[in-house]
């Protein structure tokens, strides 16, 4: 009797074991953990926040007397000489603020999870944010020190530097709990292609919708063997596209992907409020017939809904363009690795926006440093933030190490000794990576900038002329899907499905799939998402006054 | 008998297989076979894609055999193997000292709550047992050790968590009862001997196969493990060996989606067939360690069930 119980006892503690294994290593996904935080939040930190800000009026003249050490939390992997570094920049901020820094890595595994867990924990002082980071729905939760009286009596400078607009952006419910960088940065999408082929056949340059496919035939017919496309699901993974070759359309609507909104609605950056429906109208099925003669023309491979990888292809000459999650930088990027190829490449770049006329740089919350709820010393935490973003000697510190050790200006422009040299850089550019910390106006550039900082200019001109100048109305916006994830997921399990395949043009008849796709999604619970989703915009719009 | 001193010698030995186990033992190597192959085949193409020429695997997809043969990927890890040489010193200490220790909680565990004359072993075995089942999830577990141990940063955390588990517990203990009669340390009970006289000049080593399958378990569980460096390390010299490559990994995925956001470099992440040459590092030492004490493995595993 014994020795059942007990292998009874036994088999059900090896099934625990597994469980509790598959359990650990993230069944959930971590964007979810991190909601689920958010809302257990609620309850424990509204306490602390009605005590915060009695304390800020005590403090309007800050005691320095007593030294302060910071938890400085960040994205990725710490460079190899992180302790060097800290130690000269700890030695300024004790002698300006009496204070330490210890920066701490989030590393690029599981870091969702575990940026959640330091907010929780209240292990750091400051922290990193971002959108992409969930600052939005992080705030409005309580996770973050409101910074509105605190700017005014400690950080007047930065207060100033920074600007009330930007600051206003890093609103969330009507306080400010971040401060973003003074860098402006244009990650607007676009396409890269190979210039030296677009010259060598006569090609046009691909622009527009009719254009790249002329440039992709001609290439066709010029070179049989050569690649064309290397698109594959990678960069459509969430709600505005399934398939990255129909992140092309973006030529023809300025708000297919980066700028879209969600669920197969529209809206158009004029006039943000009056959402529209793409996936049920005619021109969706248009599109998806042009994208049919392009998958039929033989642009992209036939198993490109099950490749992988496409990342380093372009770089080493098996595509002649690259059409999804594009940006000025990696242009920049392809540029210095065609150089170093040796075959004569050239790689030029057309932001979709450039053709549209929608062009504007990244939101103010890509960016960002908020003081944790719980830190114990905000007012320091806030000093120290000011000092390391305004004060050039601290800020330059931070972002390029020790002057003679890793780093040396030349003509205004950065050079990291060790890469110079053929070495591994022990403290790269920006090698804490604090993007959060970016200085508009003492940035130093790197030899690429040079090329970067052109496009940037050109496109900071064509966004002054938009309706809302350089404002880019789309990120601040952080969906709240609790009522609906249960048709969230389905949705996307049909776009995933039913959508990727009629976008790669892998469809023998576009009407009748599309019929399919619209029947499957409306069943998945697609009205009910449009309508919160509808909701929240709308409601985002005005609260920012994006009319 | 004579007559039939013809027939070659062995033949009298086996007995003859009806047609049904002939089937029956076809279709078990067929199975087997398949089933190593789907074992040894990534590995194989691991290998060979770490001597692969980068550009290659990327143009013509990977193969059996390495085409354009090159040790490039090894030299890139090697010219500064001051990381790697780094996350291996840590995880032979981590698994050195986690088994150490595990093994011997365990082991004192299993034969505490094995004796008889213990009143409360059935209480004790299950709320070991109950952890199992229910646990407070990753948020409770993670501020216990950050804020109320307060390990965060130090190597405690890494290994401490892991020493023992309800499951290897439970199996010392069946070991500990079927592999150590009642009688034995009766008797040597009536000698005079104490519980740890008992212990450790009687159990022990009748307890050998258990305690290699059980360390066993522990080693590989730690050999293995990136989760707790991951949550735990605040500096990259206390990582563990497969934290370090996963990290490489998640590090190259993760910039480049970031790099559709965020204006950063981009340019001296991991090529493939360094990444394959990394898995290759990290897996080979246990691959020829394993051989060797497969051996106790496969007999521990076996006594535990016939007798338990």
């Amino acid at each position: 009797m014994k020795k059942k119980v007990l292998s009874v006892l036994m088999s059900l503690a090896m099934t625990a074991t597994m469980l509790a294994g598959c359990g650990s290593t993230g069944a959930q996904s971590a964007a979810e953990q991190l909601d689920e935080q958010g809302v257990t939040e609620i309850a424990v930190e509204t306490q602390a926040a009605e005590e915060a800000p009695a304390e800020t009026a005590d403090a309007a003249e800050l005691d320095l007397s007593e030294q302060v050490d910071l938890v400085f939390y960040v994205m990725g992997d710490a460079p190899q000489d992180e302790e060097l570094v800290e130690a000269a920049l700890n030695e300024k901020l004790l002698e300006k603020c009496n204070a330490t820094v210890d920066m701490q890595f989030s590393t690029w595994t599981e870091f969702q999870q575990k940026y959640a867990n330091e907010i929780t924990s209240q292990g750091a002082d400051l922290i990193y944010i971002a959108n992409w980071l969930n600052y939005g729905l992080l705030a409005s939760s309580g996770a973050f020190e409101e910074l509105d009286d605190m700017l005014d009596t400690v950080a007047p400078d930065l207060k100033a530097m920074v600007g009330e607009s930007a600051l206003n952006m890093c609103k969330v419910g009507g306080k400010i709990y971040a401060v973003p960088n003074t860098w402006p940065e244009y990650v607007s999408n676009g396409v890269k292609y190979r210039e030296d082929l677009r010259a060598k056949y006569d090609l046009p340059v691909p622009n527009n919708l009719e254009n790249l496919e002329a440039y992709l035939l001609g290439i066709k017919e010029n070179e049989p063997d050569q690649g064309l496309l290397t698109v594959t699901t990678e960069e459509s993974s969430g709600f505005k596209t399934a398939f990255d070759a129909a992140w092309v359309l973006n030529f023809k609507y300025p708000w297919v992907s980066a700028n879209g909104l969600d669920y197969g609605l529209a809206a158009n950056y004029d006039t943000p409020t009056d959402v529209y429906d793409y996936w049920f109208s005619d021109d969706f099925v248009d599109d998806m017939k042009m994208l049919k003669r392009w998958a039929d023309e033989g642009f992209w491979s036939k198993s490109a809904l099950s490749d992988t990888n496409n990342s380093d292809s372009y770089k080493n000459g098996l595509c002649v363009a690259e059409v999804a999650g594009q940006n000025p930088n990696k242009q920049v990027t392809a540029i210095a690795d065609f150089a170093n190829a040796g075959e004569g490449w050239e790689s030029a770049y057309v932001a979709y926006g450039e053709t549209t006329g929608v062009i504007y740089p990244g939101h103010a919350t890509q960016n960002g440093t908020a003081i944790v709820r719980g830190c114990k010393n905000p007012e320091r935490a806030l000093l120290v933030l000011q000092a390391m973003l305004c004060d050039d000697e601290i800020n330059s510190i931070v972002q390029y190490g020790i002057e003679g050790t890793h780093y040396t200006v030349e003509d205004g422009i950065y050079k990291n000794l060790q890469e110079e040299a053929g070495e591994t850089a022990t403290f790269p550019y920006e090698g804490f990576n604090t993007w959060n910390l970016r200085n508009g106006e003492t940035k130093l550039p790197q030899k690429t900038d040079v090329a970067l900082q052109e496009m940037f200019d050109k496109y900071a001109e064509m966004g002054a002329k938009t309706k809302f100048p350089n404002v880019n109305i789309y990120d601040g916006f952080s969906e709240n899907y609790e009522a609906y994830s249960a048709e969230r997921s389905a949705v996307n399990n049909v776009m995933r499905q039913y959508l990727a395949p009629i976008e790669a043009g892998l469809v023998d008849d576009v009407d009748a799939a599309v019929e399919e796709f619209r029947t499957l999604v409306k069943d998945a619970g697609l009205d009910k998402c449009r309508e919160e989703y509808t909701k929240q915009w709308i409601a985002y719009c005005e609260e920012y006054d994006y009319k | 008998m004579a007559k039939d001193l013809d027939y070659a010698p062995s033949e009298p030995r086996t007995i003859k297989k009806s047609l049904g186990a002939k089937i029956f033992y076809v279709f078990i190597y067929i199975m087997l076979t398949i089933g190593s192959i789907v074992c040894v085949l990534p590995f194989i193409i691991i290998v060979s894609g770490s001597f692969t020429d980068n550009v290659t695997i990327l143009k013509e997809g990977y193969s059996l055999l390495p085409r354009n043969f090159t040790l490039a990927a090894y030299q890139t890890i090697f010219k500064s193997p001051k990381d790697i040489l780094q996350a291996y010193k840590m995880n032979t200490y981590y698994t050195v000292v986690g088994t150490f220790i595990g093994l011997t909680m365990i082991s004192l565990t299993g034969y505490v709550i094995s004796r008889k004359e213990f009143k409360y072993r059935n209480t004790v075995s299950f709320l070991i047992y109950f952890t199992s089942i229910f646990g407070g999830g990753m948020i409770p577990w993670y501020l216990m050790y950050a804020n109320v141990l307060g390990l965060k940063g130090s190597t405690l955390a890494i290994w401490f968590p892991a020493l023992m588990s309800p499951f290897l517990v439970i199996l010392m203990r069946t070991f500990i009862v079927g592999a150590v009669p009642d009688a034995v340390t009766e008797s040597a009970k009536i000698d005079g001997a104490g519980h740890f006289t008992i212990f450790f000049k009687i159990v022990l080593p009748i307890l050998k196969p258990g305690l290699a399958t059980v360390g066993l378990f522990l080693a590989l569980g730690y050999w293995n493990d990136w989760y707790r460096s991951s949550m735990f390390s605040t500096n990259s010299s206390t990582w563990q060996l497969q934290f370090y490559l996963y990290d490489l990994l998640n590090a190259t995925t993760a910039m480049k989606q970031m790099a559709s956001n965020v204006s950063m470099k981009t340019a001296d992440l991991p090529t493939e067939s360094v990444k394959l040459a990394m898995a290759v590092v990290a897996t080979g030492p246990v691959l020829l360690f394993y051989p060797f004490v497969r051996r106790f493995f496969v007999s521990g595993i076996t006594v535990g069930a016939v007798k338990g």
